[in-house]
């Protein structure tokens, strides 16, 4: 296979789409808590916690779609944890942000064990997957319908989410209360919003849709959990969401470039590019782009 | 009064000598009985694989030694820094026998080993530096994991040669490594050498997920590897390389596992996976720990030294059982029976990725390249 013909390759286009997922709603999720002035740190253990809540309940309960929601509560739950840790005990954010993930890495390991009796993987449960979902009427349009068509369900609800939270934070006023939060909240509340709810909500979205990107993983992507499965996902979203300068758009623009990076690695090493170089890619080309971007904020004068 | 009293104190003393007495019989007549043995897992159990097959090592040993023995496991977990004062610890205490393994720990072991000459210790799948002197209490094993390749590399060929599999699956093999380091591609190597012995011209695309958590990548890798023409793969990845097995249960070509039966993990629970994986590469823990402890009972272990296992020990080899029954052609059987034979009578030498050089290994896998 040449250069080109693994560019034009529905397959790749598919990998790019894969690769994205996951990245792409984690970064929407920290996007979120940033806005409201508390940086979800947390990400990488909420994707965890949804990972091993959505295998659970979907072995338990044999649905996929039980299973995507327990990963969603289980998320939701935790940033609900963080907000009260940072903003009813008066916890340092970042250290809350590691606590979180600490505390999941071991503690998914523990609840797989008292779920199952294993500790590292859940290969023995039937869990469930969700589907991928196949366009009617598109599938059949010559060219695009095989590219856009046939993918996971979760792919679609991760697009769909950029446009919907992009509405939110600029013509809803819970985004516009979000906003105002996140740049000034002492003048937030003299107006007379309460900036710890609005916090909360924000880290609870935040958490909710962790859960679902770790859901991605243990049940679209591969069909069980393991240990520490997301493999820092989490971290790389949160230098997507830097890179996407906090528009949900934007965030979409550098998932899709990251994921891009990400896709070249894979495919180019198995044509016998040195891995060395190839694994580099995915971290390079961030702090290539933020650099570019930093400078290029510093030759502009104050203010945007 | 007086007397009464210094009678009654002779009764206690008396009372409390007994007692000592007793107790020190008692614990001479235990020492006799039971030798005490302790396997440190630095990781957690569940891995299916390594870990669990120490685990299954001790219990072999308690199967056949029963009363004999006492035997407890201590795992703790993956923090290396809390390795030390962990095997510290087992030090202090009464264990005749401090099993533990891999090459992450050996350092510390080391170290520790050093302070405590009167304990034994037996390290697997790494070894502690005899050179420098001083470790005449540890002896280590490690495993010929290049001759367990070989064989997957031979009946992977085979297979691929046989035509027994079904549907249009591709004309090269692969490889996908968790790392890009010694022991990995240790596998690698032996291999490589395998499926050469069997087709001279094969094709191996080789790739390495870089970590040997991230299961989605290892699929995405593995299906990058199916769309380029892989039609059986072999994993040395851990919990990444097993991604490939949901790969393969998605294209519908097939893949050889690594370090466990990765067949029997889904047997029960997806067995479109478990279809996919024509057999597993083994390195036999369990039954090394077994053999090294029944030479300890006779007195032979020869601590203060490494002793290298391989297929002669039956320390590595494949999974002969399941998808291997059905599969293996009566050629391949042959091929595999002969490549055993002359790898024991040494009439074949496995090359190794330990001491090879890294312009060595890079000019092994563009020979092989697609």
């Amino acid at each position: 296979m040449t250069g080109l013909a693994i560019i034009t390759d529905p397959a790749t286009f598919a990998t790019v789409l894969r690769v994205m997922t996951p990245l792409l709603i984690a970064a929407l999720g920290i996007l979120i808590s940033d806005r409201a002035g508390v940086f979800n740190l947390g990400m990488e253990g909420m994707m965890l916690t949804g990972a091993l809540a959505g295998v659970l309940v979907s072995a338990w309960t044999g649905s996929a779609w039980l299973g995507l929601s327990a990963a969603i509560v289980a998320g939701g739950l935790i940033g609900a944890l963080m907000a009260f840790a940072v903003n009813g005990l008066g916890a340092n954010l970042i250290i809350a942000g590691i606590a979180v993930n600490l505390a999941a890495s071991s503690g998914t390991t523990l609840g797989l064990f008292f779920a199952t009796g294993d500790k590292g993987m859940s290969g023995a449960l039937r869990s469930g997957v969700m589907p991928s979902l196949d366009l009617p009427f598109v599938r059949d349009i010559p060219g695009i319908g095989p590219l856009v068509s046939g993918h996971n369900v979760l792919t679609y609800g991760a697009l769909l989410a950029v446009p919907l939270i992009s509405l939110m934070m600029a013509r809803t006023a819970f985004g516009l209360r979000i906003r105002a939060v996140g740049v000034d909240p002492k003048a937030a509340a003299t107006v007379g919003i309460s900036v710890k709810l609005i916090q909360l909500q924000a880290l609870v979205l935040s958490g909710m849709l962790g859960g679902m990107a770790g859901a991605y993983l243990s049940m679209g992507y591969v069909s069980w959990f393991a240990q520490d499965m997301t493999a820092g996902r989490g971290f790389i979203a949160i230098a997507i969401e830097v890179m996407g300068m906090g528009t949900a758009w934007g965030t979409l623009a550098a998932t899709i470039v990251i994921a891009i990076a990400e896709t070249l690695a894979i495919t180019m090493q198995t044509f016998g590019l040195p891995n060395e170089l190839m694994q580099m890619i995915p971290y390079v080309v961030p702090i290539v782009i933020l650099t570019i971007w930093t400078a290029r904020g510093r030759a502009r004068p104050a203010g945007r | 009064m007086i007397r009464f009293k210094a009678r009654r104190s002779a009764l206690r003393a008396g009372l409390v000598l007994a007692t000592a007495g007793l107790l020190s019989v008692a614990a001479v007549a235990e020492a006799a009985a039971a030798d005490k043995i302790l396997l440190i897992i630095n990781g957690a159990l569940g891995d299916k694989s390594f870990f669990d097959s120490a685990n299954h090592g001790i219990e072999l040993i308690k199967a056949k030694y029963a009363d004999k023995v006492e035997t407890r496991v201590l795992e703790i977990g993956d923090d290396a820094t809390k390795w030390e004062p962990a095997l510290l610890d087992a030090s202090e205490q009464d264990w005749n026998l401090i099993i533990l393994g891999t090459y992450s720990i050996s350092e510390t072991l080391a170290e520790v080993a050093r302070q405590y000459p009167d304990k034994k210790y037996i390290l697997f799948d790494a070894s502690v530096p005899y050179a420098d002197g001083g470790y005449d209490n540890v002896y280590s094993i490690s495993y010929k994991q290049n001759e367990g390749s070989y064989l997957g590399g031979v009946y992977n060929a085979e297979l691929l040669k046989s035509g027994k599999l079904e549907g249009d699956i591709g004309t090269s093999l692969g490889f996908l490594g968790g790392m890009d380091i010694p022991v990995i591609n240790d596998f690698l190597v032996g291999y490589i050498a395998g499926a050469k012995f069997v087709s001279p011209d094969i094709k191996i695309a080789v790739s390495y997920v870089g970590s040997f958590s991230d299961a989605a990548k290892g699929k995405e890798l593995g299906l990058a590897q199916y769309r380029a023409g892989v039609g059986i793969g072999f994993t040395a990845a851990s919990q990444a390389g097993l991604g490939q097995l949901s790969a393969a249960k998605e294209t519908g070509k097939y893949v050889l596992g690594v370090d466990s039966d990765q067949e029997a993990i889904f047997a029960e629970s997806d067995p479109a996976i478990a279809s996919q994986v024509v057999s597993s590469v083994l390195k036999n823990v369990d039954v090394s720990l077994l053999q090294a402890y029944d030479k300890y009972v006779a007195g032979e272990l020869k601590f203060g030294s490494e002793e290298s296992l391989g297929l002669a020990e039956g320390a590595v080899g494949l999974v002969e059982s399941g998808n291997y029954q059905q599969l293996a052609t009566p050629e391949l059987l042959a091929a595999i029976k002969t490549a055993k034979e002359k790898i024991a009578s040494g009439e074949i030498k496995v090359p190794s990725a330990f001491g090879m050089s890294s312009d060595d290994l890079n000019a092994l896998r563009n020979s092989v390249k697609p």
